[in-house]
């Protein structure tokens, strides 16, 4: 009961204080009346006499009693009470004032705020494993791919002989069907070896790990639950671990629950997190590598993430250089060929999450600091002119006998109050800010989306709001309790301007705002330029009116690819007749959201360079999805339905396949054999060339690709692609068209489960989302810089105007024409952001260095952008100039010298 | 006399007024005006302060202890504020008197002896 105690005592505070204060008026009344009589009685003066005798023996009655208020060392919550209520009612004396300081602190403070929720969701808040800064993920990388899998020989060549590590465990994810109630759910799935969870120190919440046996080739069915599955299809039911459920339309006995909030470190990305765990089910054999200690030429296969646990003390630094060490050896021993460069290494699992996002966030939120700033100079500058303007208020109450400190604390209460009102504004406004977030947040951005207003973030607001009312008040304060009264008042009625030293202040901090939105702006500009440029990139499809969703057709009830391909086709007819709807196909993996790998290929009349391979990334579509997707054909056709099963296998290459392989020799017609040396099959003949799609990200070389039919590919090497991407063109909203195709989907077969559906825009703006988050805040951030700055010049030179009204009439009366007057009180505002201008592009050219990774096809010194900026900020400047100079150059003459 | 003069030669006399308001208080309680009138019989109107000075004084003793105040019938059958001294504000009088003595007598000497030692 605490807060109970603090407010009863506040109260009695109170009561008692009120109490005080009349027994002081009646005290002094006392006083004066006795004086009176004594007076009249003793000297036999009239009454009216003595009254002002004893009135004029006792002195200024209001000065005595603030003399004894402050005698009587009252506690701060009293002083604080008062001073608050006092600012809180000259506050509400000046509305407009008071909502602009307000609502500019409330910007400033709930931008930060905001802000600082994401910074401490993505930065702040340790990821959910134990001692994360001791796990890593392992990546393997090779000429042409920077950060990519692992093989199985290299997991246990790791395992066993880097000794920075105490254990290793390997991954992967895919997605299942989940059936429970007849309803089938695609759910995405990691399939993890029974390492992994130790490794990452999570245990199940109920229920336990997959065990040693269960975590081999063909090993008991068996799963663990993520929590939201648990709750969304089990009624969160803990009887469930030991139940069987059905996975891909088979039976799967469940062995845990993992708590709520757990994901595996790869899972913080666009795909959205895995929900379900079954063991990888792995060894050497099953992943055709060697036994034992035996190492593969070239590694083998890679086809696995890992994670890795750091032995206690050692660091990620001793990792890396071990396994940069045990690599040259095997490089040495010629088992990974020298000019393909292969790397091993391992990054902390906080890196891995948010490493991309770390620099955007800490630019953005120093732009935001920034912003607060350019909002603490401004509401300091509304209250400078304030105080000038009060500057004969301060005078006679400093007259009457108010002390300085006293004068000061009323003035930072006023401030304390504003801050108050402008933070609860501002919590308010990043309240909004952090909904906006949580909803609209691209998936693609690690973490952003579980920014909360928690009590740090609050406390956080708090202290901003308390800071920025000592930064906006000191100044004003210390500027206001400086009169004399003596000078002030003996001024008379006509003020004269305000002397330079005042002013300086707020000039100065006019160009500080100019300053620091210049920065700004210029990061934001930076910042648009580089998002054009995205978006600008060709990436070689039109996602415009592209709808797409993920489908998938379970071995269970499509035993063959015969049945697959009946399904895709059957599919496409009845979306076809969809009104609206222009083209339709599958793809295996969408461009911009599912990787690609690549097959070793043999192209006729094309010798590989000794040690290399003529690698192709692979593609699997049906008919109509080149139309679909918008690709465009250089030469050739593209696939249609005489490309069944059974027909000669055909196969389309992009441009840059034509390049590395074809060079100069016709393309079309050209032979190609899929896969290693199965000289049996039959080869595939290039029918058609398209343009080269940018498949694994907008800013990522593009190899040599390859498409081949769905039917064709899964008998020739023999894959069945059994979850496809079905990719819908139609006229208008794409998304329209989700209705009607998912229920061409359920006539046909309900069991099949829908998942990912999006608009291919959607897909392509996840590619170049952390980009574009930062250009959107950015410029934000810009705008507001800019608009406060012009508030903050049209505020100094509006001041300007006023104070030299009578010299500007003096002026005109001497033959100054308007223009005159309007060049010479514009020059005020003008010189002020000219001089914002010049330090504003000096430390943006020092500070958008950081800006570097974050850039795309414009450097951090941009001259275009520096360009535009400068002129923005001028017009302005200019602009906010204009309106009180223009108001100067109308002095109406005869109105200042009689007025 | 404008009150933003005053702290300087209060300061002066701040300690002095409170020696004499307590010496006044030995020989009975007294309200605020019964203080003032007390203090410039006794000084012959050399002691003329700004009679509202007083009060700040009045509640620095009362907040540190040396005097006590309360309510009573005063002389025109009004409730006035009387002030009485305590025993902290006896032995706060006994040190005041013995520093100003000393200092006075130090005063005294220099004035004294100065024009000679110059």
């Amino acid at each position: 009961m605490a807060w109970y105690h603090a407010l009863h005592t506040a109260f009695n505070a109170l009561a008692q204080r009120r109490r005080e204060e009349r027994q002081m008026a009646d005290e002094m009344r006392f006083h004066l009346e006795m004086e009176t009589r004594w007076l009249m009685s003793e000297k036999g003066l009239p009454e009216d006499e003595a009254k002002w005798a004893a009135q004029r023996a006792f002195g200024g009655v209001e000065a005595h009693k603030d003399a004894v208020r402050d005698e009587r060392g009252t506690s701060w919550l009293e002083d604080l009470v008062q001073d608050a209520r006092f600012g809180f009612r000259t506050l509400r004396r000046r509305p407009g004032f008071t909502t602009v300081a307000s609502l500019t602190l409330a910007l400033g403070i709930g931008a930060s705020t905001a802000l600082f929720g994401v910074v401490k969701a993505v930065l702040l808040t340790p990821l959910p494993y134990s001692r994360p800064e001791g796990i890593a993920v392992l990546w393997s990388s090779w000429t042409g791919f920077d950060q990519t899998w692992l093989s199985y020989d290299e997991y246990e060549e790791w395992k066993t002989d880097i000794p920075a590590f105490a254990n290793v465990g390997l991954f992967s994810d895919g997605a299942v069907n989940l059936t429970a109630d007849g309803e089938s759910e695609r759910i995405r799935t990691g399939f993890i070896d029974r390492d992994i969870l130790p490794i990452l120190g999570v245990q199940p919440a109920l229920g336990r790990n997959f065990t040693a046996e269960e975590d081999i080739p063909n090993g008991p069915a068996v799963i663990i639950l993520g929590d939201d599955v648990w709750r969304s299809r089990f009624s969160a039911d803990s009887s469930v671990v030991g139940r069987t459920i059905q996975v891909n339309g088979r039976d799967r006995v469940v062995v845990g629950v993992m708590p709520a909030g757990f994901k595996l470190p790869l899972d913080f990305g666009a795909d959205g997190p895995t929900r379900l765990w079954v063991p990888l089910g792995t060894n050497a054999q099953a992943s055709g590598a060697i036994e034992g200690p035996g190492f593969q030429q070239g590694g083998g296969n890679h086809g696995f993430y890992s994670a890795a646990r750091l032995k206690a003390g050692a660091t990620l630094a001793q990792a890396n250089a071990q396994l940069a060490d045990r690599v040259a050896k095997l490089t040495k021993d010629g088992m990974y060929s020298s000019d393909r460069h292969f790397r091993a290494f391992a990054v902390g699992v906080e890196q891995q999450v948010t490493g991309r996002l770390k620099p955007i966030l800490l630019v953005v939120f120093a732009a935001v600091g920034f912003v607060l700033l350019i909002a603490c100079a401004n509401v300091a500058g509304l209250l400078l002119v304030r105080g000038e303007q009060r500057r004969r208020e301060m005078a006679v109450r400093v007259a009457l006998g108010a002390g300085g400190r006293r004068l000061s604390r009323q003035l930072l209460a006023e401030t304390i109050v504003l801050a108050g009102i402008g933070g609860t504004l501002g919590v308010a406004l990043a309240a909004l800010g952090v909904w906006v977030l949580r909803n609209t947040a691209p998936a693609a951005l690690p973490r952003v989306a579980e920014t909360r207003l928690d009590p740090l973030v609050l406390g956080f607001a708090l202290g901003v709001a308390v800071i920025a009312a000592i930064i906006a008040g000191l100044l004003p304060a210390m500027q206001a309790t400086s009169v004399t009264p003596q000078t002030e008042l003996r001024e008379g009625g006509r003020s004269a301007t305000s002397g330079p030293g005042r002013l300086r202040w707020r000039q100065t901090l006019v160009a500080a705002e100019v300053a620091l939105a210049v920065v700004l702006v210029v990061g934001a500009g930076l910042m648009i330029r580089s998002v054009v440029n995205l978006f600008a990139i060709d990436a070689g499809i039109r996602p415009d009116g592209v709808l797409t969703m993920r489908l998938s057709t379970p071995a269970a009830w499509y035993p063959d690819s015969i049945r697959v391909t009946a399904f895709h086709d059957e599919l496409r007819r009845r979306v076809a007749a969809i009104p609206g709807v222009s083209a339709v196909g599958f793809v295996r993996n969408l461009p911009l959201a599912n990787e690609m790998g690549d097959w070793g290929l043999q192209v006729e009349g094309y010798t590989p360079p000794p040690n290399q391979g003529t690698p192709g990334d692979w593609q699997v579509v049906t008919p109509g999805y080149f139309e679909a997707m918008g690709l465009r054909l250089r030469e050739g056709r593209f696939f249609d339905d005489r490309d069944r099963m059974d027909a000669p296998p055909a196969m389309i290459v992009n441009r840059r396949f034509t390049e590395l392989y074809l060079k100069g020799r016709p393309a079309i017609g050209t032979h190609v054999r899929i896969g290693g040396a199965n000289a049996n099959r039959p080869q595939y003949t290039i029918v058609g060339i398209v343009d080269n799609v940018k498949h694994n990200g907008l800013t990522r070389e593009v190899k040599a690709q390859f498409y081949a039919p769905q039917p064709q590919f899964a008998t020739n090497p023999g894959n069945t692609s059994r979850s496809m991407t079905l990719v819908v063109r139609g006229t208008g909203d794409p998304m329209r068209l989700v209705a009607p195709v998912r229920s061409a989907i359920r006539s046909l077969d309900p069991r099949v489960p829908v998942s990912e559906v999006r608009s291919m825009t959607d897909v392509v703006e996840q590619a170049i989302a952390a980009p574009r988050f930062a250009m959107q805040l950015l410029g934000l951030f810009g705008v507001l810089a800019l608009v406060l700055s012009a508030i903050g010049i049209f505020g100094i030179v509006s001041q300007v105007v006023a104070s030299r009204t009578q010299e500007f009439g003096i002026r005109a009366a001497l033959g100054a024409t308007p223009q005159n007057l309007l060049v010479l009180s514009l020059g005020s505002g003008v010189r002020q952001a000219a001089a914002g201008l010049v330090v504003g592009v000096a430390a943006a050219l020092a500070l958008t260095r950081t800006m570097t990774t974050m850039l795309e096809g414009v450097t951090p010194t941009d001259p275009l952008t520096f360009v535009t900026v400068v002129a923005v900020t001028a017009v302005v400047a200019v602009g906010a100039s204009l309106i009180p100079a223009r108001r100067a150059a109308k002095t109406d003459l005869a109105k200042v010298m009689t007025g | 006399m404008t009150d933003a003069n005053a702290p300087s030669r209060s300061d002066i006399l701040q300690g002095t007024l409170e020696m004499l308001t307590l010496k006044a208080l030995t020989l009975q309680p007294m309200h605020g005006w019964g203080i003032s009138i007390r203090l410039r019989q006794i000084s012959g109107d050399v002691f003329d302060v700004n009679q509202g000075s007083l009060y700040p004084a009045l509640q620095r003793m009362l907040r540190r202890g040396w005097i006590r105040a309360y309510y009573a019938d005063s002389e025109n059958n009004r409730k006035a504020r009387y002030y009485e001294i305590t025993r902290g504000g006896l032995a706060q009088l006994e040190v005041q008197m013995a520093e100003w003595d000393r200092s006075s007598r130090a005063v005294n000497r220099i004035l004294r002896f100065a024009p000679q030692g110059g």
